[in-house]
């Protein structure tokens, strides 16, 4: 018995859209949630073109799908999988090929799963649970006949043969999926051992963070997820006009650290420095509503969580390789352009959906949201020798101060994410916030 | 064990909160002050907002600092905190106590485990996340403050009260932890502060002490004394070493033996008569156990090691109960016995035992001596002053056999008396019940005794230390 993926009919009028040179073949990715009965899939973006890229072709004495970038097509992936909010994951990939083609198409589909698979997961802060569904879809579409046909691969199992599944395609698949959402508060101190460079200390405190919240006690619409319950959802009377539900999550971590509670003494080091990252994340996760469990729900909060921050943390570290130790921190740099600067306007949003996501979106639908530039930013574009303390006042609000003190610098970076509600009425019934992540892989 | 007055339910919040600070140079003065700078942010996160108390095996989760908000609608401020006991999770493996306990006059508080935890989703601000970066060389200190704070009230005491009373408790805690802290600092070493609970005589009643990990009891006792004063404690015996530490109803022996079978049975009504018995806590040691079948020569050694358990748990000894070749060992040490003692499976008497209890815990005994059970009868004084002023366990030896005696029940007017026994001929496994109801251990008449046979009684006199 194969597995079956429910697809939104917006992903068939998009796969149908697409055109392949003659000759060529296309990619892209599937996106959307498992259960472990069925598969949802709501979003298929294809693998954009190099701009230098010349189109592979048979006439080059390979075959059109020996030239595909894998390479590229792995990094598309995981800058896609970064924007994907929680409970959605890449399930899967198409191949668009002529049909002298297909009789290899499989082959190469499970070539590419698999290192896709391998280059999204690593340095992946979660570990994968019993639970999580293994199989990936390959979907092959002719592009003469227009037919596609659906297989599954398992990325547990290297040697797995590809399995017959279902697809089929149905209108609101995800319209009345649930909404979880909630703020992180995060206060993350790193130090630095001379020994370890400062990517292996980070992860390593990021690591230690990420098993706290996995931990953690996680309350969904205020009641405690315990054991096997199912997701507690309000009644649906018609499930295609009801709007989407927003249930406010919460999670209750512990400090306990069990390897350290059995010391004697404090863990004392040396360090040549120390970083803290300060500040509040937005999180967000989907549930299908085909009677989900409320652990699966948690599972997808907690993984939204991790995986935002790690994001942000990975840019903290990506900036700090950029500028080369050096402190000068500049709004314009390579790092933050893809952010929206206050001189932005929704037209150059717009430019960044279309090429990355493959989206059309109307202007007026772009509104921003939710996150404000810290207030101290002004400070930090020149080189500062200031140490910035914060000390808390007994109103509990965190101050800043600065006072003179020689040979230490300090830097502030600020990484600022524009969270945006996308409401693209025509190609898609999944109403959203996405928030954008990655930096830029453009040349 | 007598618990506090009128104490239905003890609340138990246990949690950790992480210290860390940085210090560039740990032996400068002004290391202290940033070491308590960094205390009093600790003392700011306890009383946030973002404090929860998770009641453990039950779906109540509580914000005690938000004008108090509670997960569940029917429990509020106001509610009786007894209301929470009827959405915890009951215990069926390890209830054995509790369910089969047939002294129904010492009714035990209920104890209600609460994990502290923090939220991390009620953020105060809305900043985006900003990377701060020091480029100093520090020495960086992390540890864990292992808090772990009681509050023991009646069921009908508000929740909002109970909530209040542990917080406060928990900041109390901490502020003692950062003495511990500061005072058993050396340089960029730090000792972890660890709490440890004591039930002691009225007034102080359970009471809450923190040691510095590491540091031996014997190190401690100027610490002691000052706290013996504090608390209004007799200076000859101990209350307040670690293995004085109060045992907590629902906490699993981990060892496995029984403890204080004697509790769970109820006196001889004698007229005029009085109870005298072995304070505090011993292992009941018996036949058969340890994987040693000691069954037909072992009784006297199984007496001495419910004694040697005594010394170890009221915090006289560090050493573990010694086992039957370790015992010979210390007879052959002495002198007492020759080499070829040590595995062998012969036969010691009360004047082994006060040899072994001298080498092994430098504990001193008193032997009295029978010369006809009949005569027993007559030792009651005796029997009664040794367990008001020493409070320990007696072995006896004579006929063939072995007992413990763990208390009289005497008349000064009568002469009426009944020997509370544990006999170590037992053989089965640590089945309450079964020892209780078998008689294992039990309330004995002067007929229990061999009438002719002389007896030989090891009275070990306790250490008068703190």
């Amino acid at each position: 018995m194969g597995r079956s993926y429910f697809v939104e009919e917006a992903v068939e009028k998009y796969l149908s859209g697409l055109q392949a040179a003659p000759g060529s073949c296309l990619t892209g990715l599937l996106a959307g949630q498992s259960s472990p009965q069925k598969d949802f899939v709501v979003l298929a973006v294809q693998t954009p073109q190099r701009e230098s890229e010349v189109q592979p072709e048979s006439s080059r004495g390979g075959s059109a799908l020996d030239g595909i970038d894998v390479a590229w097509l792995t990094e598309h992936a995981k800058q896609v999988s970064r924007m994907l909010p929680g409970g959605l994951c890449i399930l899967g990939m198409f191949l668009v090929t002529a049909p002298e083609l297909s009789k290899d198409a499989n082959n190469t589909l499970k070539r590419l799963i698999f290192a896709m698979e391998k280059y999204v997961t690593k340095g992946r802060l979660w570990d994968p649970s019993e639970e999580d569904v293994t199989d990936r879809a390959a979907l092959h579409i002719c592009s003469k006949t227009k037919k596609a046909v659906c297989k599954t691969f398992d990325v547990k199992d290297p040697k797995s043969s590809a399995k017959p599944a279902d697809w089929k395609y149905q209108t609101g698949v995800s319209s009345s999926w649930p909404m979880l959402i909630c703020s992180v508060e995060l206060d993350l101190q790193i130090f630095l051992k001379g020994s370890d460079s400062t990517d292996k200390c980070m992860k390593d405190a990021l690591s230690r963070w990420a098993k706290q919240i996995e931990a953690g006690v996680c309350l969904i619409g205020g009641r405690q997820v315990l054991d096997e319950a199912e997701l507690v959802l309000s009644q649906k009377k018609n499930s295609k006009t009801s709007p989407r539900q927003t249930l406010p999550v919460r999670i209750l971590i512990s400090e306990e650290m069990s390897e350290v509670d059995e010391r004697s003494t404090a863990q004392v080091q040396v360090c040549s420095g120390s970083m803290t990252i300060r500040g509040v994340v937005h999180c967000r996760a989907y549930v299908h509503n085909n009677k989900p469990k409320a652990k699966h729900a948690a599972k997808a909060i907690k993984r939204d969580i991790i995986n935002t921050v790690s994001s942000r943390v990975e840019m903290f570290l990506e900036d700090l390789l950029i500028s080369d130790g050096s402190l000068k921190v500049n709004f314009s740099s390579l790092f933050l352009c893809d952010y929206m600067f206050p001189d932005e306007s929704s037209a150059d949003v717009a430019e960044r959906l279309k090429e990355m996501l493959d989206w059309e979106t109307p202007e007026e639908d772009i509104d921003i949201s939710l996150e404000v530039f810290p207030s101290g930013s002004e400070k930090t574009d020149s080189i500062s020798d200031e140490v910035m303390t914060s000390i808390i006042s007994e109103n509990h609000e965190v101050k800043k101060t600065s006072k003179y003190y020689a040979d230490t610098q300090v830097v502030e970076r600020c990484a600022l994410s524009v969270c945006l509600h996308v409401r693209t009425h025509f190609t898609w019934n999944f109403t959203d916030a996405i928030q954008l992540f990655g930096s830029s892989w453009r040349q | 064990m007598v618990y506090p007055e009128e104490c239905d339910i003890i609340f138990r919040v246990k949690g950790v909160v992480e210290f860390s600070c940085q210090l560039e140079n740990p032996n400068s003065p002004q290391s202290q002050s940033i070491i308590s700078k960094s205390f009093q942010l600790l003392q700011w996160k306890l009383s946030s907002k973002n404090v929860v108390f998770s009641i453990c095996k039950s779906p109540v989760i509580l914000w005690p600092n938000v004008s108090f908000q509670s997960s569940m609608e029917s429990l509020t401020g106001a509610s009786a905190c007894g209301d929470v006991l009827q959405y915890i999770e009951s215990d069926d493996c390890g209830g054995r106590k509790s369910s089969k306990k047939k002294d129904k006059k010492r009714s035990e508080p209920t104890v209600v485990n609460i994990k502290l935890l923090f939220e991390v989703t009620n953020p105060t601000g809305t900043e985006a996340p900003s990377l701060i970066q020091v480029g100093t060389q520090q020495h960086s200190v992390k540890m864990p403050m292992p808090l772990d704070c009681i509050v023991s009230v009646t069921a009908d005491v508000s929740l909002l009260t109970v909530c209040t009373k542990l917080v406060e408790a928990l900041g109390k805690q901490l502020s003692d932890m950062e003495e511990v802290v500061l005072q058993y600092r050396k340089g960029s070493s730090f000792l972890v502060p660890q709490p440890f609970h004591f039930l002691l005589p009225e007034p102080a009643g359970l009471s809450t002490v923190v040691y510095p990990a590491g540091v031996p009891d014997s190190q401690l006792q100027a610490l002691r004394e000052a706290l013996h004063k504090k608390f209004k404690l007799l200076t000859d015996r101990p209350y307040l070493r670690r293995a004085n530490a109060f045992h907590f109803p629902d906490e699993v022996n981990k060892d496995g033996y029984l403890r204080n079978p004697h509790m769970y049975l109820n006196p001889p009504n004698i007229e005029n008569a009085k109870l005298y018995q072995v304070h505090g806590v011993y292992s009941y040691h018996h036949y058969m156990q340890d994987r040693v079948d000691d069954d037909g020569w072992g009784c006297a050694y199984r007496s001495l090691q419910t004694i040697c358990s005594w010394f170890q748990q009221q915090g006289y000894v560090d050493t573990a109960v010694p086992s039957h070749t370790q015992i010979q060992q210390a007879l052959v040490d002495v002198g007492d016995k020759e080499p070829r003692f040590v595995g062998s499976r012969q036969w010691i008497g009360s004047i082994e035992v006060q040899a072994v209890l001298n080498q092994m815990l430098g504990v001193t005994s008193k032997i009295m001596f029978v010369s006809q059970g009949s005569d027993l009868a007559t030792k009651g004084r005796e029997l009664a002053n040794h367990f008001l002023t020493e409070g320990t366990p007696i072995m006896i030896g004579g006929g063939v056999l072995a007992h413990t005696i763990l208390g009289v029940m005497w008349s000064e007017n009568t002469g009426h008396i009944r020997y509370l026994i544990l006999d170590p001929h037992y053989t089965g496994g640590e089945d309450l019940q079964t020892i209780i109801d078998k008689g294992w251990c039990g309330w004995k008449g002067p007929e229990f005794w061999d009438q002719n046979a002389y007896y030989n009684l090891c009275l070990p006199q306790r250490p008068k230390t703190i």
